[in-house]
């Protein structure tokens, strides 16, 4: 048995009563009580204040580039599909800069779960728009306002086939723990899009902000009907968010569809390709 | 014999580039040695393709310019290459879509009208054209039908046989109706080796999957496509993950993580693409993850001419990244380099945990050559993968009975540190793309700054040490004019050293393959006072010429430049001597 100990890095640099504190307690609770330690799961970070859990975290890691922790986690898993790979990204770092490999890796069902801290700002560069945040919004960059609506990440992860898609929020600790269990538990990409205060930047999107706008999905929600999340998560326009999993099927994964994996043997563990004789006569 | 030269042109769209190798792969069958090379323009249908093939019983390693056997199947081929025609050249036309006026030796073989008689399509024009050239230069039929056998094996005997019989028309017409043309340049050779006819994309195939690559990615780029395309017809077999990602920022990702996770990666692409990734080379550098970049180069800037070929990429190549962080360049000079240097770039990029880039272009890439398959097979048999420092069975200190930090970025006297598998027990340690301490946390203090900077540009000095090749000579170390070059010149240098000894003129030739870093004191000693020393680049700057200078010092004021989108030919060196 794991304790949240082993998972503790060094101490975090967020500002007091960011919403980065509960979402990292969050994590590290999780994995925990999933019966991880340290040294079997793979993390990939994105870069933003997001992405600076990297240090507050023990595992095996990636701190990866700004938008790229997708990529990077869909090769680990391909090396090695019996590692848990987690993304821990931010709003802009996935829906911004890194937003195509967000929509490709959603089409490939990867087996990684993305935890996008969404606080609708950008705060390691103090203070710009984000993708996420509000039409009118005004930044150090948009000081007339934001003229962009903002992106509907739960929307476009479900059109783009993502098999597990939900929305939590860091003011509620204890549903944000067991919504990221579920998504690590969940064979394919899942995505949880995790609401969350950004104390110094965002005088918009607050704790009070989210308290008013936020509910759970009742417990009789049926997870399995597109249309119906489909609606849900287009609740996000009306500034109405829905917490909870949204949706979520059981469809094949990217590497289970790979031939090569037909035995099950990660990559890293296979026998050296021999037959070079065959493929050399090819060219005689 | 004569090193004779053939070449095959018609639309793009009408099997062209299958043609071309198929006699290519006749030739190399029949025991002579091929130089081949296409040009294409960058559409699918429509437009001027040609392939050109050189071939000989003896060694060649170039082009050879005038043209001995033309083979239109239009008229625009005629008019196109007519300039490189030769009052003995034989043109092999339909006389019933076109005739010409003109010196030379016309072989009329109604290509219509077989067709029509055989029920075939349009398409098979082609091959009716490449038996009767076949009959026309004395070459075995029998060895094509062999050909056309592999090539439609899947598609059942009916296919065979009706492909063979356009062949056969093709040479029978030629054989019953222009018998006195009949020569035997390409008749079967008693002492024949066995011979694979191999494009520089081809060689870099065969060795990644001999180096163990496991995970190529790519994004489709004109001239490194085929090598995406190669080896994802083999992954079934190879069990190698072949991953066409949505863009090439994905494609060196995906490849980073995997090689993170302890495969070995690899990437192709061209310029463009490589654009794109230049800000994960940057990352693979600081976070020390192996990888292999396959940069097939054709002429930019941007989209540029998708088809052709240019070493323009070279100084971009060398200089691609932001921040300092040490990178390996290596450009082989034919495909037998491409193999020989592939496998060293997985070696490399594993045991100094920096990007190792592998610098081609569409002349090499897409261009063939015969090899001696003994001489491939011993390259690729007699290697053994060096994965470095990376541990494969844990590490030699024991874990604690918690999982601990590992010093992944450790400080060593090399600059090489130990790279644990991620999932290995006792341990966990974070590959960062921020500066880090030796266990990989983030820091911003100045002195682990200056020894992480430190111990990454050490590398370089091992490197220098233990792995860098100094480049080939050859001619004459009498000689007074040595040319200096590197990459895909190299066969035409030599078949232009060779004629130039002909006529009284000694060369040497300096061919370098190890590109960057240079060893500038062993450089320098290379170069004398007294000597005539003439740069030979395919690009319009002379970037080697500029990349010797700042490395090395040393300064080639000689140049002997090409940028047209056309490789160097042996007349661009003989010209610049009259």
């Amino acid at each position: 048995m794991t304790t949240i100990q082993e998972f503790a890095g060094y101490p975090p640099t967020w500002c007091p009563g960011c919403g980065n504190w509960p979402i990292g307690q969050a994590i590290k609770k999780a994995l925990v009580d999933l019966g991880y330690s340290p040294d079997k799961v793979v993390i990939v970070f994105g870069v933003g204040c997001s992405g600076n859990m990297n240090d507050f975290v023990n595992a095996y890691a990636i701190h990866s580039l700004h938008g790229r922790a997708l990529p990077n986690a869909i090769g680990v898993k391909l090396a090695n599909h019996r590692l848990p790979v987690i993304a821990i990204v931010g709003d802009g770092d996935c829906y911004g800069e890194g937003g195509n490999h967000f929509l490709h890796a959603c089409r490939g069902n990867h087996d990684i779960t993305v935890l996008v801290h969404d606080n609708s700002v950008y705060g390691l560069t103090t203070g710009q728009s984000a993708p996420t945040s509000p039409k009118g919004f005004k930044s150090k960059s948009t000081p007339q306002g934001m003229i962009e609506i903002p992106i509907n990440p739960l929307a476009l992860a479900l059109t783009q086939g993502a098999t597990f898609v939900a929305q939590a929020f860091s003011g509620d600790l204890i549903h944000l723990i067991e919504i990221i269990k579920l998504a690590i538990r969940h064979r394919g990409f899942s995505l949880v899009n995790i609401l969350q205060p950004c104390i110094t930047f965002n005088k918009v999107n607050t704790y009070e902000y989210y308290f008013q706008r936020t509910y759970k999905l009742s417990l009789d929600h049926t997870k399995d009907d597109y249309r119906l999340a489909l609606k849900k998560c287009l609740e996000n326009n009306e500034e109405k968010y829905p917490l909870g999993i949204i949706y979520q099927v059981e469809k094949p994964t990217f590497h289970d569809q790979l031939p090569q994996f037909s035995d099950d043997v990660p990559l890293i563990e296979k026998e050296k390709f021999k037959d070079l004789d065959r493929l050399i006569n090819l060219f005689q | 014999m004569a090193t004779l030269s053939v070449k095959i042109g018609g639309e793009a769209g009408f099997g062209i580039m299958t043609t071309g190798l198929l006699f290519s792969k006749v030739a190399a069958r029949s025991g002579y040695h091929i130089v081949d090379y296409i040009e294409y323009p960058s559409l699918i249908r429509g437009g001027h393709n040609a392939y050109e093939i050189t071939f000989s019983d003896q060694p060649i390693t170039a082009l050879k310019k005038q043209v001995d056997f033309l083979v239109c199947l239009n008229e625009d081929t005629f008019n196109k290459q007519r300039h490189l025609l030769h009052s003995e050249s034989a043109v092999i036309f339909d006389g019933d879509e076109f005739n010409f006026e003109a010196p030379f030796i016309k072989v009329k073989v109604p290509f219509k009208k077989i067709i029509d008689e055989l029920k075939g399509k349009v398409v098979m024009k082609n091959t009716i054209a490449l038996g009767a050239l076949l009959a026309l230069v004395g070459g075995n039929l029998v060895i094509l039908d062999d050909l056309i056998r592999e090539q439609f094996l899947k598609k059942g005997e009916k296919v065979i046989f009706f492909n063979q019989s356009f062949a056969h028309a093709g040479f029978n017409f030629v054989k019953e109706n222009y018998s006195h043309l009949i020569k035997d340049y390409l008749k079967e050779r008693e002492s024949k080796e066995a011979q694979l006819v191999l494009s520089g994309n081809d060689s870099f195939s065969l060795a990644a999957v001999a180096a163990d690559c496991r995970l190529y990615a790519s994004y489709p780029m004109t001239p490194s496509s085929s090598v995406l395309s190669t080896l994802a017809s083999w992954q079934s077999e190879t069990k190698m993950i072949v991953r066409h990602a949505e863009d090439e920022i994905s494609v060196i990702n995906t490849a980073l993580g995997a090689s993170f996770a302890g495969v070995r990666s690899a990437v192709g692409t061209s310029g463009g693409g490589f654009s794109l990734m230049v800000e994960s080379i940057s990352f693979a550098g600081v976070a020390e993850i192996p990888i292999v970049i396959f940069l097939a180069s054709r002429p930019g800037p941007a989209t540029g001419m998708p088809t052709w070929t240019e070493q323009g990429d070279l100084l971009f190549a060398c200089f691609a990244g932001h921040g300092e962080f040490p990178k390996i360049v290596l450009a082989p000079g034919d495909q037998e380099e491409m193999l020989e240097l592939t496998l060293k770039a997985f070696d490399l990029t594993d045991y100094y945990q920096t990007p190792v880039i592998v610098l081609s272009d569409m002349y090499l890439s897409e261009g063939h050559r015969s090899l001696r398959k003994k001489k491939v097979e011993e390259i690729l048999f007699q290697y053994h993968v060096n994965r470095g420092k990376l541990n494969l069975n844990g590490t030699t200190s024991l874990p604690s009975s918690l999982p601990r930090n590992f010093l992944r970025y450790q400080v060593t006297d090399d600059g090489i540190s130990e790279r644990l598998i991620p999932g290995t027990s006792g341990f966990f340690y974070q590959a960062n793309s921020y500066e880090h301490l030796e266990d990989g946390h983030t820091t911003e203090e100045a002195k682990p700054r200056k020894d992480q900077v430190d111990k990454r540009n050490r590398k370089w000095i091992t490197y220098l040490a233990r792995d860098f090749f100094l480049p080939k000579f050859y001619g004459s170390q009498e000689a007074e004019i040595v040319f200096v070059s590197w990459g895909a010149n190299k066969g035409t240098i030599l078949e232009a050293q060779r004629l130039l000894r002909d006529k009284g003129l000694t060369t040497g030739f300096y061919h370098f393959t190890h590109l960057y870093p240079l060893d500038r004191e062993k450089v320098r000693q290379l170069f004398s006072s007294n000597k005539r020393y003439i740069l030979v680049e395919n690009n319009s700057w002379a970037q080697f010429g500029k990349l010797l200078a700042m490395e090395t010092g040393v300064i080639v004021e000689e140049k002997i430049l090409r940028y047209d989108g056309r490789p160097i030919e042996v007349g661009d060196i003989f010209g610049f001597f009259s």
